[in-house]
């Protein structure tokens, strides 16, 4: 079965998708599952009243069945007590979807978990829990990467003058406070493609025009992560970076890595 | 729906056989069915058929006709090149040199390859998808025995530097294997003035019959045959002959000598108009690939904060095909090797789509995902949670 042979339900839904979006206020609570890495994210919220799920929208980046089962899931828990909401499984949701492809069963059926997130969320709000602190900044020595001094020189980078070298050039810029976001910046002057990675959720600066500056440009974020590794021949062709919140490693090719000492 | 009611701009996966193609097959099926080993009339005749077809097929890539060796199309060709050759030839030397971008075929070529002994380097390209001659100058040992770049990539449209690869790989003596299907038919192929000693490339894509393919054997070549028979193709590759298959592939060939000039004038056209329209009026997409030296059929974009599977779907039901290198589209579930070799990171290859313009297609095409996809795009940006994230605060 190809992946795209979907039952005309799941099409249904997806090309009418309903309950899209967000909600705000004391009775709601979210969950979020997924990776974009992965090629899906979801995120549903919950509007809780006498224990009950007064609203339910959702919000989907990925695949048509992902988004269908965002959508189908909003429908059978709307109206349902918490309780009754829990029990919901990714494999109801498959059944009243009329069936998912198997190579979806696993991948982009996670609506279920996301409401179950939201419901937990909504008790641990409920009983008081304060929410983790999600900012978790390196606070130590910053430390030196596998091959940096291997590769000094030759793509990796501790201070910039001159920006001539990276003409063109696919250049990652690790986030170390104000000055490396203005090379960031520049940089966008001379290449289309600047990566910038960051540990947190936001920028270590709290300059906000220079924050702004940088959303509105084409420059790359990678929150929440963090190089480990320079690779490459003779010169920098790979960083491995380590994305923080999935605890996962991947390579991104890059021709030139920046971190100011 | 057929390709008389949506508009079909995939043409790198699959290409109609041209009806001129089809009618110049029809009486290799059933008139003239001789088997060129036989010694009758109507063997004869095949002979002579089988070999009108190879000297036309050599003129196309500018070869000689006994450097031709006809195969059941392009997968095997790389086989052959590859395996046949780097087998042959070990006594000289265990190391093979391909790009992070060519096809999946030769990735996993090099796969088998390094399990039977052999020694691959992967070169790395830049952000359009391009080698760098000062990189694989660099990658070249004592032992390389061969060395495989493709001529343009299949995904993204990147033509490489084929005339300057061949020259490289002659001086250093090694021997220069190129798989042209993406290029065939968009640029015209040379293996004497790119110094090519292997080329590979397909009858389907230059509209002829699928099953059928080529693989240029630069004359003092020396290859393993894979197949093992009755010893047709100089002992190469045996099987008979697949003689309708083969003037399917020869008749596709002198259209397209005819064609091609107007063809890709036409094709260029549609190609620049669809890349301006789509970036001027989609904010945050973007173009992959090279911008300049790029086939002249081949579109390839990527739109943050959405997937690739989810704009097929919607594209299928504005009567559009088109292609993605999405993960959530691939039967492994890993998005496109190209785009990420390009340095694109996994959650922007998930949102690429890709449109290659073929013979078939009509500037109404072109005005047609013009209309229809900065909408679809909207929508589904409207559903992730991703794009209200990139608005700026």
């Amino acid at each position: 079965m190809k992946s795209t042979q979907y039952s005309e339900k799941v099409l249904d839904h997806f090309r009418n998708p309903r309950n899209v979006g967000t909600l705000e206020g004391d009775d709601v609570a979210w969950g979020e599952v997924g990776n974009p890495v992965c090629g899906d994210l979801m995120k549903m919220y919950i509007q809780v009243e006498d224990d009950t799920i007064a609203d339910i929208k959702f919000q989907t980046f990925g695949c048509g069945s992902a988004i269908a089962t965002s959508s189908m899931i909003t429908e059978m828990a709307k109206g349902k007590t918490l309780d009754e909401a829990l029990k919901i499984t990714r494999q109801d949701v498959a059944d009243e979807l009329e069936g998912l492809p198997p190579i979806k069963m696993h991948c982009s059926n996670l609506a279920a978990d996301a409401l179950q997130e939201a419901i937990k969320n909504y008790r641990d709000q409920k009983k008081g829990k304060v929410p983790l602190p999600v900012i978790q900044k390196a606070t130590g020595p910053v430390k030196e990467l596998v091959g940096e001094k291997e590769f000094l020189g030759k793509g990796v980078y501790h201070s910039v003058d001159d920006f001539s070298p990276f003409q063109d050039k696919r250049v990652m810029v690790v986030d170390r406070g104000p000055k490396s976001l203005e090379i960031a910046l520049e940089l966008t002057k001379h290449t289309g493609r600047v990566i910038v990675v960051t540990p947190g959720k936001a920028f270590s600066s709290v300059d906000s025009d220079l924050a702004k500056g940088i959303k509105q440009s084409d420059i790359k974020i990678i929150y929440e992560s963090e190089p480990l590794e320079v690779r490459g021949s003779d010169e920098v062709e790979k960083v491995l970076v380590h994305d923080l919140d999935e605890d996962e490693e991947y390579e991104l090719f890059v021709d030139a890595i920046i971190i100011l000492k | 729906m057929g390709i008389a009611m949506s508009s079909y701009i995939d043409y790198q996966s699959a290409k109609p056989v041209d009806p001129r193609v089809i009618e110049a097959m029809l009486p290799y099926f059933h008139e003239r069915f001789g088997n060129p080993s036989s010694l009758h009339g109507e063997g004869d005749e095949a002979t002579k058929v089988l070999e009108g077809c190879r000297r036309t097929i050599s003129g196309f890539i500018n070869a000689e006709p006994d450097e031709i060796i006809f195969t059941s199309g392009a997968t095997e060709s790389n086989n052959l090149a590859l395996i046949g050759y780097a087998s042959r030839n070990k006594a000289k030397g265990n190391h093979l040199i391909i790009s992070e971008v060519e096809h999946i075929s030769i990735h996993n070529i090099a796969k088998y390859l390094e399990k039977n002994g052999f020694v691959v380097s992967r070169l790395p390209v830049d952000q359009y998808g391009k080698v760098s001659l000062q990189k694989l100058a660099s990658r070249i040992t004592p032992e390389t025995i061969l060395i495989s770049i493709g001529y343009a990539s299949n995904e993204i449209g990147t033509i490489q530097p084929i005339a300057e690869i061949g020259r490289l790989a002659r001086e250093r003596g090694i021997a220069f294997h190129s798989d042209a299907v993406a290029a065939e038919g968009l640029i015209p192929l040379d293996v004497t003035r790119d110094t090519i000693d292997l080329l590979t490339f397909s009858s389907n894509d230059i509209y002829g019959p699928q099953g059928v393919g080529v693989l240029y054997v630069r004359k003092g070549m020396r290859l393993n045959p894979l197949i093992i028979g009755g010893g047709q193709e100089r002992g190469v590759r045996s099987g008979t002959e697949n003689i309708a298959g083969i003037v399917g592939m020869s008749t596709a060939v002198e259209i397209m000598g005819r064609e091609m000039e107007g063809e890709v004038k036409r094709l260029a056209q549609y190609r620049d108009k669809l890349i301006k329209a789509i970036l001027e009026r989609i904010p945050k997409s973007h173009l992959n690939g090279h911008p300049i030296d790029r086939l002249a059929n081949n579109a390839h974009f990527r739109f943050e904060a959405i997937e690739g599977e989810s704009l097929l779907l919607s594209l299928k039901d504005a009567g559009v095909s088109a292609a993605t290198g999405s993960a959530c589209s691939s039967k492994t579930l890993e998005p496109s090797h190209t785009l990420i070799s390009t340095g694109l990171l996994h959650e922007e290859a998930h949102g690429s789509l890709e449109f290659t313009f073929g013979r078939f297609n009509q500037e109404a095409d072109v005005d047609k995902v013009i209309e229809v996809l900065p909408p679809i795009v909207e929508r589904l940006r409207k559903l992730s949670p991703l794009y209200k994230e990139e608005v700026p605060a």
